[in-house]
């Protein structure tokens, strides 16, 4: 599927804008985060975001869905851009689905309270359609029989599967991943992964913040590399391993391959 | 399940080296054991010194039982209060069914708390002053041996049958039928007042009309729970609602209407009353449902606001006096502006509207029943004014201040943690105020000032204005005590609502609170039964509650002159079981909310 995608960079006329991010600054009290990021990311396109950490790859994600607020630049999500309008954000973080590094189930639901809670408070669907989505989800993501335990009873690789569900709960246009197998023991990554590999292949838009370079090589259609809030490089899968352009690319990519 | 102390069949040696690894370890282990077993009989000894002294007159307590009861409530009306009493068992009786109360009781551990009471019991007889009524010591000595013999009885089952378990329901049943053969049977003695002047008949049991009301209650709880506990999944669902109904505003009913047993003037109920909540419950109820489609999210905020600005201006109005309006029709017009400002979040499908709004319709039917019987004078004849005195008064108080309290606590605790600082400082300044002031100078201010401060023809009873302080009281202890469960909820949490979109209500309502209320427990029942001692200020500012009873109207009986200490200790005993019980229950439901969620 991604070698069919066509192989471009920032300002694509092919496809639709999903996000598009324009000079985002931000600042943690006296230290800047982010100095000024540009970038797009196409509909059903796959976008891996690496770089050491501190980089600001992190915030990048959380500015998206505005769990951080950007100070400077702008960022539109699908359209609408990002204001204090609290209508405005909530409507947006109902489009975009986030998945954490620690998970963050909710520990007083079961599995599937967890899934069903967005779909029934913010998409007011009624609780039996919504259940039996949250079930046919957690059927993806293979683990439909746990569905009436608690998330501290679940392994890491069962909780990380049983937060995808839930943000897929809601049908989102745009998926966020922070670090979503960086918690998990070795035995466990394969399976998150292999989640998210089939959303790749059925078009969903993602932003993944990774440090599995198997796995962006695989997935990614485009590579962004980032450090001390910049962005350094952005280029294609091929052409980013094979060929990087930026001396501190290759830096990184030595110190990591 | 149960504690691992000691899995093998339970055999002497077994025993015996328990007691070895345990008690007599080492030398400094054997030391602390005997130094805590001379503590316990000098502590004992001195206690039952006091209790049996040769001035003390028991039969001072057994007498006036009634009054700690109930205080003046009159005598030809008392069948009132067995009802209310009654009902309230039955009601506890059939929770523990519908909730499948059980806990993992064995018939090991159960031989081994016979065991430990009938030590005590021992102990107790043994420890006797000589003062003591011989009767007395003979009885303790019975009830040890029995005891004792209940204990090996189910030590033998426990080793022949491999421990099995003791269902509630059983240990429910034979507590209750032993309680009522020892009624039956027991001459514990007959002691009473018929017409002001006080009987004594040492050798009877108690008293019919003690006996039979018991029996007929007690039978009743075991019935209902057993009843409920039978009960399929759909049943008790329908039952625990009704039941959580009934403990929201069963006692204000059992109180305002059973005991209290308002005059309706019919008349005017059927004229101005009943249209007035009617009009309410459906003209509410249906505005609740048509706003709550969730494409009328905007309109719904608007019209919120519309009525917001309305109620106030109703509030002001009456305290300043420019147009007159019944209390009732200001609270329902607030309550129904709240509500309908945080609709947007619970909007949805249409049978959830339905739901919404009938649940509308019913707060506000009973609400407004509750203000009208509040407002009717009562039918009772009471010598002395307070209607309400005794235990059933400090039960009462504090039953409501704690479910008054707990919401206003909660929603204080919310403000001290918002981002808004408007709410952040009045917060702060209402708890930090009202933790400042004392008590007492709190019910002082509100029996004395706050009638002065109320709009215009608005009365306040003191009973009125001691559970308003009380509340507002315990209110701010409660939010410190929610603060501390709400700091302790992680920001991946609020994160991860963001994330879904939820509103910051929702956020609050449904992932916060859930998990900051669990953390604050232990915290809030040590509050709960910190306001259940705390209503024996009551008898400072003139109420008659358990306390004076027995530190003053007792003491000043001529027959009684200067007996304090037996009611007292009595007092004392009651107020430990009240608040032991709750200390116990709120660990039970705090191993029951932990188990395999966090």
């Amino acid at each position: 599927m991604s070698s069919s995608k066509p192989n471009d960079n920032i300002g694509q006329a092919s496809r639709r804008n999903m996000i598009t991010c324009r000079g985002v600054k931000k600042w943690f009290g006296d230290f800047q985060a982010l100095k000024g990021v540009d970038l797009d990311v196409g509909e059903q396109e796959v976008v891996v975001v690496l770089g050491p950490s501190g980089s600001g790859k992190s915030t990048l994600i959380r500015c998206i869905n505005r769990l951080e607020v950007h100070q400077e630049g702008i960022i539109e999500v699908d359209g609408v851009e990002l204001t204090n309008d609290l209508r405005n954000i909530e409507k947006i973080r109902s489009e975009v689905g986030m998945v954490f590094q620690l998970f963050n189930l909710f520990p007083h639901l079961s599995v599937l309270d967890n899934i069903t809670l967005g779909p029934i408070w913010v998409r007011k669907k009624a609780r039996v359609e919504a259940e039996t989505t949250a079930m046919e989800l957690l059927e993806r993501v293979g683990i439909p029989e746990q569905a009436a335990k608690f998330p501290g009873q679940l392994s890491g690789g069962q909780q990380q599967r049983v937060a995808i569900a839930r943000a897929l709960a809601m049908e989102p246009k745009i998926m966020l991943f922070d670090e979503p197998t960086s918690a998990l023991d070795p035995e466990m990554i394969a399976e998150v992964l292999d989640v998210m590999r089939d959303l790749a292949r059925r078009g969903m838009t993602m932003v993944i913040v990774t440090h599995e370079m198997g796995f962006a090589r695989e997935v990614a259609d485009r590579l962004v590399f980032m450090e001390a809030g910049e962005i350094v490089e952005v280029g294609t899968t091929d052409q980013f391993f094979s060929a990087p352009r930026e001396e501190r690319t290759k830096k990184f990519l030595s110190q990591i391959l | 399940m149960t504690t691992v102390i000691n899995t093998n069949s339970g055999g002497q040696k077994s025993w015996l080296k328990w007691i070895r690894d345990n008690l007599f370890s080492s030398i400094s282990g054997t030391i602390q054991t005997f130094a805590f077993a001379a503590l316990v009989v000098v502590v004992l000894r001195w206690i039952l010194g006091l209790a049996f002294a040769e001035e003390n007159d028991w039969t001072s307590v057994a007498t006036n039982m009634r009054l700690m009861v109930s205080y003046n409530y009159p005598l030809n009306q008392f069948i009132r209060i067995w009802v209310a009493g009654g009902v309230l068992l039955v009601c506890a009786g059939v929770s523990l069914g519908a909730w499948r109360f059980d806990p993992a009781l064995t018939v090991k551990r159960m031989a081994r708390t016979l065991y430990s009471v009938a030590v005590v019991t021992a102990l107790c007889a043994l420890l006797m002053p000589t003062s003591a009524p011989e009767v007395l010591v003979g009885a303790l000595w019975l009830a040890s041996v029995v005891l004792l013999a209940a204990g090996f009885a189910a030590s033998a089952v426990a080793s022949k049958r491999n421990n099995p378990p003791v269902s509630f329901g059983m240990l429910l049943t034979s507590v209750a039928v032993g309680f009522l053969v020892v009624l039956w049977v027991v001459p514990f003695g007959d002691y009473g007042v018929v017409g002001g002047s006080p009987f004594a008949n040492p050798g009877a049991t108690v008293a019919r009309s003690t006996k039979e009301p018991w029996t007929v209650i007690l039978t009743l709880v075991v019935l209902g729970f057993w009843v409920s506990r039978g009960l399929g999944a759909k049943a008790v669902a329908i039952v625990r609602s009704g039941l959580l109904a009934f403990w929201l505003v069963g006692p204000a009913f059992l109180i305002f209407v059973v005991l209290r047993d308002p005059a309706f003037d019919w008349q005017r109920v059927w004229a101005v009353d009943v249209p007035l909540a009617a009009g309410f419950a459906f003209g509410g109820g249906s505005l609740v449902y048509l706003l709550a489609k969730p494409t009328r999210s905007s309109l719904a905020r608007l019209v919120g606001v519309a009525l917001s600005a309305f109620a106030t201006l109703n509030w002001v109005a009456g305290f300043f006096g420019w147009y007159g309006m019944l209390q009732k029709v200001r609270i329902s017009i607030l309550l129904l502006a709240v509500l309908v400002l945080i609709l947007p979040a619970f909007a949805g499908s249409q049978s959830k509207r339905l739901r919404i709004a009938t649940a509308w319709g019913g707060v506000i039917l009973i609400l407004h029943w509750l203000i009208t019987a509040i407002n009717t004078p009562s039918t009772l004849v009471i010598s002395a004014p307070p209607f309400l005195g005794g235990f059933t008064l400090t039960l009462a108080i504090s039953y409501y201040v704690v479910l008054a309290s707990f919401p206003l606590g909660v929603l204080l605790a919310l403000a001290r943690t918002s981002n808004l600082p408007l709410f952040r400082v009045m917060s702060t300044a209402y708890i930090e105020v009202f933790r400042g002031v004392p008590l007492i100078t709190i019910l002082f201010l509100f029996t004395v000032m706050l009638p002065l401060f109320l709009p215009r023809g608005m009365a306040v009873s003191d009973l009125a204005a001691v559970f308003a302080g009380y509340s507002i009281f315990s209110a701010a202890y409660l939010a410190e005590n929610v603060r501390g469960g709400l700091q302790s909820v992680r920001q991946g949490q609020y994160e991860a609502a963001n994330a879904l979109g939820l509103t910051v209500f929702q956020r609050t309502l449904l992932i916060v609170l859930p998990q900051g209320l669990r953390v604050s427990i232990p915290n809030l029942v040590g509050q709960g039964i910190a306001t259940l001692k705390e209503t024996s200020l009551i008898a400072i500012i003139g109420g008659f509650d358990l306390l004076r009873i027995a530190n003053s109207t007792i003491p000043n009986q001529p027959q009684f002159l200067g007996q304090k200490r037996p009611a007292l200790l009595f007092v004392a005993m009651v107020y430990f079981v009240l608040a032991y019980t709750m200390s116990k229950s709120s660990q039970r439901l705090e191993r029951r909310l932990d188990a395999g969620r966090m």
